[in-house]
């Protein structure tokens, strides 16, 4: 249970303020989601590259990714680096987690970076400097830990592991996860949390991989995920979100000229876009995808 | 005309400030979608926000006059004993949720679960409702002037529902029949009291609405209503 | 030989199985009936947990002579003006419907004259409750039956309740029988209805929003009074966390051996777990957020007397709730008016037919004949009585124990009496030094 965001620049040609939007619609949410805050920002996207960002291990651990890339950076609990687009995303991600046991490859993508700890939206500016990142589009989460552990693997953002530039947010409680996750897990599926909104990153990444059409795949999940969920999307080009067949968690829609702001609360809009402009709860239901 | 300003105070400093007020014309600026804008307002105050609130304005009220230029949240005017919240845009989830008397009226659209466990009083849209509208409804009367989404007046009690547009889906137990010569009376009044000439243009006349009511089937148990059972408990 | 039969039923489809199914046969639907719980107790209890009086380690206190104060105070966290009780035992919700007038306000009487508290229940207030009790907790449940900006703001404290131990996750059900006009006209319902409740609450949906709805009846009530919430215990720990954060000046948490006037029978024996359990999840759950000691445990769920009670507050409770004991004080399943009994199919000490409405000692009844039965200022000192006897049996225990305030029991002051015991209770089994299971 907890704050989702997500937020579409629709002026700015892929160069706008979005960590500084998407910061500053959190700290809006953070009284529902007191325990960690994220963010998947999509950047503009690397030349024929992949960026990578890995949970570090224990101190020291990032030297370990020297045999990986060439300029690792770390910063706070990450280490982020540049590989080649033409590798394979699950065997690098795999390589890379067999190099220490604290490893954790936290995203993949030519656009996206997720940035993620426990604590609150102004501990996450004040070590990443999220609102100085650029690009697009992007999600964010408060979370409101309920039956998982409050740990940055634990918090929001997922990502899709294996499935480049695909980012999830989750609020609700999907009530047939540990059946779906037997089911999956026989079928070789690693899951790196007991946290169940993890499952909706995985679902859809296995979704775009039969089929890439963002809609149907959302439009699955009403069918095949038991629950509460209002869920914000964000792939490379696309923002969106699904709203479960009992309108149980709220989903606030704004749409103007220069951006797309979706949110847990209209407050969270309100305080950080002024402006005229009307804000809708979505429908039981609904899904809907914009394209950047 | 009294004015508050919400900005760089808390809900509680604002809500002090409209409760000491009084009686009165009152306008509150920059509400911003904040939750809980005035709550439990017990005297006969008209409070007017100006632009959006956020979960449960007006809710715990007893005969004070709200009016939101903008939208609202979740639980508009919820448990109110007595009094008139009006918004101009749209409401969230459980707009009037257990209304013992009063009236809500939303021009926009109103979310899922309007008039949830209604108790008395009036819930009118202009616009569309959402998922499952007067659900457990006990009395009162819930006017929708366009569609109505799935699983309309499920497992009601004893309020009355009109809907002028389409119903997406009939809930548990709701039975759509046309209303009498005095209830078409009623909805034409009703909706001459809370709207505009301009909005009454694109809305039926009372006779054209459909009524909707309790089969009551599920007031007491019994087996041989089987299929009604199966959906409720 | 003598040609004696030897009867053996099945252990499966034993008697009342037979009975169950057949019954269903007929009707097509679930059992519904009043109490509880009536299952052999076969999961630890309380019972399962015995007291180390002192001994050479430790110097008793006098019994009779020397202090043993029960003073207990709810609601420190936020709220402006706590309650402040003369014993650590209250009297849980039951609607005025489940309950009859008398019933109602001879708890309201009795409870006051020993410095205890009343609750409203799933109903609303009754005047007569409030005009009678000397401290009055108000339940937000979700059906919002009969509820009153005007009432809450008369309470002591207000508990949003997101169910109850008997039946966690569900709704309330009142059958037609005890629809009568006036608890027709507070509930807003017509006459006769099987009322059934809400399993949600209408305006708030998840933890998330609660923590928006405890700030709203804050607003309502002036941010004077404590905020209870009370949960029906199924994962404690997790819910307790929640409610904390949620802002909660006290959190209650009602077990399975709970009470309820009318519920489908499966609910009441198969959903929530044990109020032994659910104690010692809820302790550990404020340990781990820190707020043991700040956030204030309420314990309910088949409270029978002090002894329940002094072993609840030593594994982490402040106070304790009861309500089917307060009722047995007030002459439920007393072997008087025993026709009526048979006329319902059972006898004294048998009796959960609180559902039918045909209490033959008027306590869940609407009958105004029925409720004649029970003399209000009689029922009232019986409940007096009955919180008297617990609060001297509590008192008793913690001074044997060296205890110079009941609140300064600890679970160091017990032994388990069962493995299962020793593993929830993190208490050591008796005749070893050993913590099993942790």
């Amino acid at each position: 249970m907890c704050g989702i965001v997500g937020y579409l620049d629709r002026k700015n040609d892929g160069d706008g303020c979005i960590g500084d939007a998407i910061l500053g619609m959190l700290q809006a949410l953070e009284c529902r989601g007191p325990d960690s805050a994220g963010v998947a920002l999509f950047a503009k996207p690397q030349d024929h590259r992949f960026v990578v960002r890995v949970k570090l291990g224990g101190e020291g651990s990032e030297r370990k990714l020297a045999d990986v890339a060439d300029a690792v950076t770390a910063t706070g609990s990450y280490a982020r680096f540049l590989v080649d687009d033409s590798c394979d995303p699950k065997k690098m991600t795999a390589r890379i987690e067999a190099l220490d046991p604290g490893f954790e490859v936290v995203s993949v993508g030519r656009e996206l970076e997720i940035v993620k700890q426990v604590g609150s939206p102004e501990n996450l500016e004040a070590t990443y400097g999220i609102s100085k990142m650029r690009g697009s589009h992007g999600i964010g989460h408060t979370r409101l830990s309920t039956e998982s552990r409050v740990d940055l693997s634990h918090s929001q953002p997922f990502w899709a592991h294996g499935y480049p530039d695909l980012a999830i947010v989750h609020n609700g409680h999907i009530t047939n996860y540990h059946q779906l996750r037997r089911r999956y897990e026989q079928r070789g599926v690693k899951f790196y949390t007991e946290n169940d909104s993890e499952i909706i990153a995985i679902y859809l990444g296995e979704r775009l991989t039969e089929e890439y059409n963002l809609e149907k795949a959302l439009r699955s999940m009403l069918r095949d995920l038991d629950g509460s969920f209002s869920c914000v999307v964000a792939t490379a080009a696309e923002l969106a979100f699904v709203k479960d067949p009992f309108a149980l968690k709220p989903m606030l829609v704004a749409e103007t000229d220069a951006f797309v702001a979706l949110a847990t609360e209209e407050v969270a809009i309100r305080a950080r876009f002024p402006g005229d402009y009307r804000v809708r709860e979505a429908d039981v239901k609904e899904a809907r995808v914009w394209r950047k | 005309m009294a004015e508050v300003d919400c900005r760089g105070r808390t809900v509680r400093e604002i809500n002090a400030e409209i409760r000491g007020l009084g009686e009165g014309d009152i306008v509150v600026k920059n509400p911003a979608a904040r939750h809980n804008l005035g709550v439990a307002i017990l005297k006969h105050a008209r409070v007017r926000f100006e632009g959006s609130v956020g979960y449960y304005c007006g809710g715990l009220i007893d005969g004070a006059e709200i009016e939101v230029t903008g939208s609202a949240g979740w639980g508009l005017a919820e448990s109110m004993m007595n009094g008139t919240v009006e918004v101009r845009g749209s409401a969230g989830n459980g707009a009037a949720a257990a209304i013992r008397g009063g009236s809500v009226i939303i021009h926009g659209d109103a979310a899922a679960r309007l008039g949830v466990s209604m108790k008395g009083g009036l819930a009118l849209v202009a616009g569309n409702c959402g998922y499952m509208a007067g659900f457990m409804g006990q009395k009162g009367t819930l006017i929708v002037c366009g569609d109505a989404g799935e699983a309309f007046a499920d497992s009601m009690y004893a309020t009355t529902c009109f809907v002028g547009g389409r119903i997406a889906e009939l809930g548990t137990d709701a039975v759509a029949s046309k209303p009498a010569a005095d209830e078409a009376a009623f909805l034409d009044a009703t909706l001459a009291r809370y709207l505009s000439a301009e909005e009454r243009k694109s809305k039926p006349a009372g006779r054209d609405f459909q009524k909707v009511v309790a089969g009551r089937k599920l007031w007491n148990f019994d087996k041989r209503e089987w299929k009604i059972w199966q959906e409720a408990l | 030989m003598s040609s004696e039969r030897v009867l053996q039923s099945s252990g499966t489809f034993s008697p009342g199985v037979i009975e169950d199914i057949q019954t269903k046969a007929e009707s097509g639907l679930y059992r519904i009936r009043g109490y509880g719980t009536l299952r052999e107790r076969r999961w630890a209890t309380f019972d399962d947990l015995t007291f180390l009086p002192c001994s050479l380690t430790r110097i008793p206190l006098e019994g009779y002579r020397e202090k043993c104060s029960t003073k207990t105070v709810l609601g420190t966290r936020f709220a402006g003006k706590p309650i402040e009780l003369g014993i650590p035992v209250m009297i849980t919700g039951m609607s005025w419907g489940a309950l009859s007038y008398n019933a109602k306000v001879a708890l309201a009487k009795g409870a006051s004259a020993v410095g205890s508290s009343n609750t409203t229940g799933d109903g609303g207030m009754l005047m007569a409750e409030r005009e009678n009790s000397r401290t009055l907790i108000y339940e937000v449940l979700p059906s919002r039956y009969g509820i009153n900006v005007h009432d809450m703001r008369l309470a002591d404290a207000i508990e949003l309740t997101i169910g109850q131990g008997a039946k966690p996750g569900t709704g309330g059900l009142l059958l037609g029988s005890k629809v009568s006009g006036t608890i027709a006209e507070q509930r807003d319902l017509p006459i006769g209805v099987d009322q059934r409740s809400p399993a949600r609450h209408p305006d708030f949906l998840g933890p998330d929003d609660m923590i928006i709805k405890v700030e709203e009846i804050r607003e309502a009530t002036d941010w004077k009074v404590p905020i209870f919430i009370k949960m029906g215990a199924s994962r404690v720990f997790d819910d307790v966390k929640l409610a904390a954060k949620a802002g909660a000046d006290v959190i209650v948490v009602d077990g399975m051996e709970g009470g309820t006037g009318a519920s489908p029978a499966i609910l009441q024996e198969h959903t929530g777990i044990p109020t032994l359990a659910a104690v010692c999840e809820a302790r550990a759950a404020l340990e781990e957020c820190g707020l043991y000691g700040v956030v204030q445990l309420i314990v309910a769920g088949g409270i029978r007397d002090g002894v329940d009670a002094a072993k609840a507050i030593a594994l982490g409770a402040d106070a304790v709730y009861i309500g089917t004991a307060a009722l047995i004080s007030l002459n439920c399943n007393k072997p008087i008016y025993v026709e009526d009994y048979e006329k319902l199919g059972t006898e004294p000490h048998f009796c959960h037919h609180c559902h039918t409405g045909r209490c033959p000692v008027g306590i869940t009844t609407q009958d105004p004949e029925l409720m004649e039965r029970l003399d209000i200022e009689q029922g009232a000192e019986r409940v007096s009585n009955l919180l008297r006897a617990m609060t001297r049996e509590i008192q008793m225990l913690a001074r044997a124990c060296g205890k110079s305030d009941v609140h300064h029991l600890e679970p160091e002051d017990m032994a388990a009496l069962s493995m299962e015991a020793s593993a929830i209770c993190g208490i050591p089994l008796a005749g070893t030094r050993k913590v099993f299971g942790r």
